[in-house]
């Protein structure tokens, strides 16, 4: 055992070993079993079959490969072990175990888990008290016990997100060991410093906590002590990042180290996405590196947190707030809304322009000490005012407000607060803030009173195109407006940071849009007018681009987060002193975000930032509207080496994790698996398995073992088609249950076309009406590709018109009279494209007398109607030539006429609903009583007689029927078809 | 490993009630196997091709002087100066004894097969049946059956092996009792050394016309087996093992093929035919071989080994 590097977890398994023998016996006593064949004609084969020359034992060699394997697995049963650990624990007292668990212990945690088992497996085997302590913990409370104990706490511990409070972890621990020394101290540390100075040399006390802090403990006269540090290099923090104007500028840090590092940076949105990349290098020597994520302006705003890819730790990782939020943006207008002339209004535009990225609120009330309060209400992020002038001085009465009541002059007040808060105000130039004096305490720089007025009437300059934007301001990167003229804007007076204020300028340089900030907000103005009254850029996509920007600068944190907190507490004492935001997700040890547990305390916004720990674990605060993100490190802070004193007793130092101990048993396994499956083939081999399988390799063969392969396959599927399947079958109820009860009737009309006509109440004009269109249906099927279904008597107050091209609607004076609701459904079944054909049947009797019966009654329907300008079918007409060439359309009386919609002379009118619809005619009158003259009877015979007895009258109405049927159905296709010689002609060119 | 064979019928050892519900319920599709097999042998076939004794219009033939002149034709002589005489077909009724071999080693299949040897020689004895019972010839089989001329004659020998108790059967046919014009047709697959000595030598002596079918299962010639392989013979239930049978198959192939060779010539030299049919190859070669073999047109002869 000493020889060897290898020891037994279970030696008294090797007593197996003596039972190789018997197995050897067994093994060569048994001849592998025959295959088992029936076989008819034995006597035949008895005549060749000699003796039987099977070896009664296997070959040597098979029986000592399976001793082998027999002897493998017994030894694999004992559990040897390679390079066992030597004893390294101190016999002289108890082993104090101080196990770092901040967050730079979180990626290799396993590891140091492993290291500390280790040591605990061996206090147990020497049954050692153990103290174990973890100094990130909130609270440390070591007692002595047996391993077995700090064997639980040390499964049940993990990393932490924040810093570990080494000092404080080690008076626990001299308070529990009280006078006993220790035996060994084993320190499991992470090698960062505890606390971030800002300065190193300005703050000195957070080392001296630590290197204090050791020496206490090394004082406690251990005779031994072993140090477990990291091997590799240590995790990189993030230590700043900030939306700047070209991107995303990151800064990092790590330990003092000799090397040059890369890192690779992700930025994720709130969502996890991948939204872009970047990477980092630290010089050789240097603890911290810079470097900048290139990203789209609008994908930077939905960033919400950096990470390093490498290493994931709660340091590796910064939290962007509240970036991905929709900005709330207020407007408050000076003009009245005038909605008649939409496009003179000046919030116009910039609503357009803002609609479709951000949430509008408009003021209700033209009275600003009103809207104002109100709007800062709803916490927006961005106020754009357009030309309002802000009165000078509070209390002095506002030159906008006529009506203004006494504390009119506390909405500047509010505003600028609100601004000082973290709002953007966004104003807008006009006559009125020309007008107003050059004291406006809301502007961003100083305006001469009036304005300045280029290429008018009484000016010798032109209007002033864009000078390209500056690359400092929120507008670089964008394209130089071209087209864009200011005719008017007003001027600012010169001082010594306008150009540091100006976002963007005339040609001439003077400013077109400032800025300047104001506490935590921002106050912009445009030196134009909001409508395109002083400048067309209003209308034209740089507008719409330059307010885009804008209000993506804006912040929305802060000031949203207290006005929420504020309006949420009742207390006025809460919302006047402290804003306090509840934990809604933090950080675990590696950078993952968890909803927040009962141990983190609310953030005290009002107070400094306070520094990441057990009470205050970095994460978001707040809700999911929003929060605030506290992270591990602030802006500036660096990282430092733990220093450890040398100690007076002896000090180990080892790496973590890495114990050489190699157990062999899963080696000596996965030999004696390998023996197994190289028996099996060898036993194949002999006993002519292979040639026999590729004797057999037949059709059958491989559809057999295709359909073994297929059913695993399904087996392995099955799950995963259940899900699709139920939804199948969810679906296919749902999709059955659409059904309803007249769809068969639907159907049945939609198969084929049907001629219909109105059911008057009138039935012998109902059954004419019939017989007429039947017989018409009839003559169409004979005549031409339409083979018309059964006619359809409609009943106009409750069918369904939609199915049909044309309905038939004979006036009958003993019929009842429409309602209102019919005659609206009529209305609506011609706008949305259906023809109604009106016959009075009244040709004769209006021969003589004015106006009848029928005709009075069609003038009170139509005048329920939305009908257009009539005329009489024109020969050059679509209706004269849609399938027959006819000059009349005589029904049992000949020469009435055919009224239909007048085309006019200048193409459509739009304010015609009826004319909808391929040029279809919506209306066709008559007064010729077309179905009496198309009425037969069922074998074929005409049912009522001509007026005069003409036969060719007959034909002739039959004639007028199919074209007005293909007029229906064709519309102004014929009309074109007559000019296809004009048309052929042209191609021909 | 799957054996390569297998033993068919399950119901080998149970009684004998249960054995003659399978044999039962193997009839009926047999007998439509067969009906299909007899469709592709029968069909060009007509009748005897003979003038003889019949009812059907055989021909017109110049009368030749001495011939009875009650069989001249005076409706056709009438036509022209000759006389003639007006043959029929021949349609004398023949009988024809079918026998299926019985035998349990017939209930074997091995997986190159598409059909057991017993179903094999059913489909062939029944589709016999149909053919000969088609064209109006009396079929019986010796201990089920005695000689009947129907057109259904299929079924009935389908029905009359469905009850009969086949266990008391014997293994070979009795050919003693038929008389010596008729023809026999045996399928079996002559495994039994006796057949020869015991029905076909004395059979043949008498006079008796017939036709040795031996039906074979391909594992049987082809001996496809590999390793160490116990044989079981269903008949005796004798066992007998090879230790590495590959080693033996170019012995048996060659004793299987002498064997068949000599059983082949002294079947042939008593006057009979001899056809051998593997039940991996269909049904209707033997069938068509045999046929032609009874019509007495010989077809080719390479399935007849």
């Amino acid at each position: 055992m000493s020889a060897l590097p290898l020891a037994f977890g279970a030696p008294l398994l090797l007593f197996g070993l003596l039972a190789l023998p018997v197995i050897w016996w067994l093994l060569r006593m048994t001849p592998p079993r025959p295959q088992r064949e029936a076989f008819a004609p034995l006597p035949i084969l008895a005549r060749v079959l000699k003796a039987d020359h099977t070896p009664a034992h296997s070959p040597w060699w098979l029986t000592a490969l399976r001793l082998l394997v027999a002897a493998l697995i017994i030894f694999a049963l004992a559990e040897p072990i390679l390079n066992p650990r030597s004893q390294t624990l101190s016999r002289t007292g108890p082993l104090v175990l101080m196990i770092d668990n901040g967050w730079a212990a979180a990626p290799d945690w396993s590891e140091r888990v492993e290291s500390a088992e280790a040591l605990l497996a061996e206090a147990r085997e020497a049954e050692l008290p153990v103290l174990i302590a973890f100094t990130a913990e909130r609270r440390h409370e070591p007692t002595p016990t047996t391993a077995e104990a700090a064997l639980e706490q040390l499964r049940a511990a993990e990393p932490r997100s924040w810093q570990p409070a080494r000092a404080s972890a080690v008076d626990a621990i001299i308070t529990a060991l009280a006078d006993t020394a220790p035996g060994t101290i084993a320190i499991l540390s992470d090698g960062v410093a505890e606390g971030q100075s800002a300065a190193a040399d300005e703050q000195t006390t957070a080392p001296d906590d630590d290197a204090a802090a050791f020496e206490r403990l090394f004082a406690l006269g251990a005779s031994d002590i072993q140090i477990f540090a990291r091997t590799g290099s240590a995790p990189v923090a993030l230590t700043a990042a900030s939306n700047a104007a070209n991107g995303f500028e990151v800064t990092a840090a790590r330990l003092p180290e000799a090397g040059a590092r890369d890192i690779t940076l992700i930025a994720r949105d709130n969502r996890g996405r991948d939204v872009a990349r970047g990477a980092l290098t630290f010089a050789a020597g240097e603890m911290t590196a810079s470097g900048r994520l290139d990203a789209p302006f609008e994908l930077r705003n939905d960033i919400a947190r950096l990470e390093v890819v490498a290493a994931r730790t709660a340091a590796g990782v910064r939290l962007i707030d509240d970036s991905a939020r929709r900005r709330r943006v207020a407007l408050i207008s000076g003009a009245p809304a005038d909605q008649s002339q939409p496009l003179l209004a000046p919030l116009y535009y910039i609503d357009n322009a803002l609609s479709p990225f951000a949430e509008l609120r408009r003021a209700d009330s033209a009275d600003l000490a009103i809207a104002v309060p109100k709007l800062l209400a709803t916490n927006p992020n961005v106020i754009i005012m357009a030309d309002i002038g802000v009165p000078q001085t509070i209390g002095a009465p506002s030159e906008l407000s006529p009506s203004a009541s006494a504390d009119t002059s506390a909405w500047p007040a509010a505003l600028s607060e609100w601004v000082r808060r973290g709002g953007t105000l966004i104003r807008f130039a006009g006559p009125r803030l020309a007008a107003a004096s050059g004291d406006d305490p809301l502007i961003p720089v100083r305006l001469r009173r009036g304005e300045r007025e280029l290429g008018g009437a009484l000016s010798w300059d032109e209007p002033q195109p864009l000078a390209a934007y500056p690359t400092a301001g929120p507008f670089s990167g964008l394209p130089t407006p071209g087209n864009v003229t200011v005719k008017r804007q007003v001027l600012a007076e010169p001082s010594a940071d306008l150009a540091a204020r100006t976002w963007a300028s005339l040609a001439d340089g003077t400013p077109l849009v400032t800025a300047a900030p104001r506490g935590d907000g921002r106050i912009v103005l445009f030196h134009v007018t909001a409508e395109a009254g002083w400048s067309n850029l209003p209308i034209s996509g740089h507008f719409v681009e330059m307010l885009r920007r804008i209000v993506q600068l804006s912040n929305v944190s802060r000031a949203t987060i207290e006005a929420q907190d504020a309006s949420a507490s009742t207390s006025s004492d809460s919302a006047a002193g402290q804003a306090l935001l509840p934990p809604w997700r933090l950080l675990d040890a590696s950078g993952r975000l968890v909803p927040a547990n009962g141990d983190a305390r609310p953030l005290d916004l009002s107070a400094a930032r306070p520094q990441p720990g057990p009470d205050s674990p970095p994460g978001l605060y707040g809700n999911e509207d929003g929060h605030v993100a506290l992270n591990l490190f602030a802006p500036g802070e660096s990282l430092r080496s733990l220093v450890i004193p040398a100690p007076a007793a002896p000090l180990t130092r080892l790496p973590i994790g890495s114990s050489e101990t190699i157990p062999l048993t899963p080696w000596l396994f996965a030999a004696a698996l390998f023996g197994l499956i190289a028996d099996t083939l060898i036993v194949l081999i002999l006993a002519g398995g292979l040639s026999r399988l590729r004797s057999r390799a037949g059709l059958l063969q491989r559809s057999r073992v295709a359909l073994a392969l297929l059913a695993a396959l399904a087996v392995s599927l099955v799950p995963a088609l259940q899900p699709a399947s139920a939804q199948q079958n969810a679906g296919a109820p749902a999709a059955a249950s659409d059904a309803r009860a007249g769809d068969a009737h639907i159907l049945e009309q939609l198969d084929t076309t049907h001629l219909a006509y109105v059911l008057t109440g009138d039935d012998t004009v109902d059954a004419t009406s019939r017989a007429g269109l039947d017989g018409l249906s009839t003559y169409l099927a004979n005549r031409t590709a339409l083979e018309p279904g059964a006619a359809v008597g409609v009943d106009i107050e409750r069918d369904e018109l939609a199915f049909y091209p044309l309905i038939y609607w004979p006036m009958s004076e003993q019929a009842p009279f429409p309602t209102e609701a019919a005659i609206s459904r009529i209305d609506a079944y011609m706008r949305s494209g259906g023809s109604v054909l009106f016959d009075t049947r009244d040709r004769i009797d209006s021969l003589g007398a004015g106006t009848t019966g029928p005709t009075r009654r069609l003038q009170i329907i139509l005048s329920g109607l939305d009908i257009p300008a009539l005329e009489p079918v024109p020969s050059d007409h679509v209706l004269t030539k849609a399938f027959y060439l006819l000059d009349t359309f005589p029904g049992r009386y000949a020469d009435g006429p055919l009224w239909v919609e007048a085309i006019g002379e200048g193409g459509p009118d739009g304010d015609r609903p009826a004319r909808g619809g391929d040029g279809v005619s919506s209306i066709l009158i008559t007064g010729n009583d077309l179905a009496a003259a198309w009425a037969q009877d069922a074998a074929g015979n005409p049912l009522f007689a001509t007026v005069p007895n003409d036969p060719w009258q007959r034909e002739y109405a039959y004639r007028a029927g199919v074209n007005i049927v293909m007029y229906m159905l064709t519309g102004n296709y014929k009309a074109d078809q007559v000019h296809i010689p004009a048309l052929l002609e042209r191609l021909g060119q | 490993m799957a054996p390569i064979g297998r033993t068919v019928d399950p119901a080998f050892r149970l009684d004998v009630l249960a054995r003659a519900q399978a044999r039962a319920g193997l009839l009926p599709d047999c007998l439509a196997e067969a009906r299909r097999v007899a469709n592709t042998v029968i069909a060009g076939w007509h009748g005897r091709r003979k003038r003889g004794i019949g009812e059907t219009f055989w021909q017109f033939r110049p009368h030749v002087e001495g011939e009875s002149h009650s069989r001249i034709d005076w409706r056709r002589s009438a036509r022209d100066d000759h006389l003639y005489v007006r043959d029929r077909e021949w349609e004398a009724a023949h009988t024809v004894w079918l026998w299926a071999d019985p035998s349990p080693s017939m209930r074997y299949q091995s997986e190159m097969a598409l059909v057991s040897k017993e179903s094999r020689a059913l489909v062939v004895m029944l589709a016999m049946a149909e053919i000969l019972s088609r064209s109006g010839e009396r079929i019986a089989c010796p201990g089920v059956m005695d000689p009947v001329a129907a057109r259904n004659g299929a079924e009935r020998l389908a029905l009359a092996l469905a009850h009969a108790d086949m266990d008391s059967l014997p293994k070979q046919p009795e050919l003693g009792r038929i008389n010596r014009m008729s023809d026999v047709i045996l399928v079996s697959d002559c495994l039994d050394d006796e057949l020869l000595s015991a029905c076909i030598a004395p059979a043949a002596q008498r006079g008796i016309r017939g036709h040795l079918v031996e039906i074979f299962d391909p594992a049987e010639e082809r001996f496809p087996y590999t390793g160490r392989t116990e044989f079981r013979d269903p008949e005796t239930g004798a066992t007998l093992t090879a230790g590495r049978a590959e080693t033996v198959a170019d012995d048996y192939r060659r004793a299987w093929n002498n064997r068949r060779a000599a059983l082949a010539a002294s079947v042939r030299h008593s006057g009979w035919s001899f056809l051998a049919n593997a039940t991996d190859r269909p049904a209707s070669e033997v069938l068509a071989a045999l046929h032609g073999r009874l019509s007495g047109t010989p077809v080719s002869r390479t399935d007849a080994t």
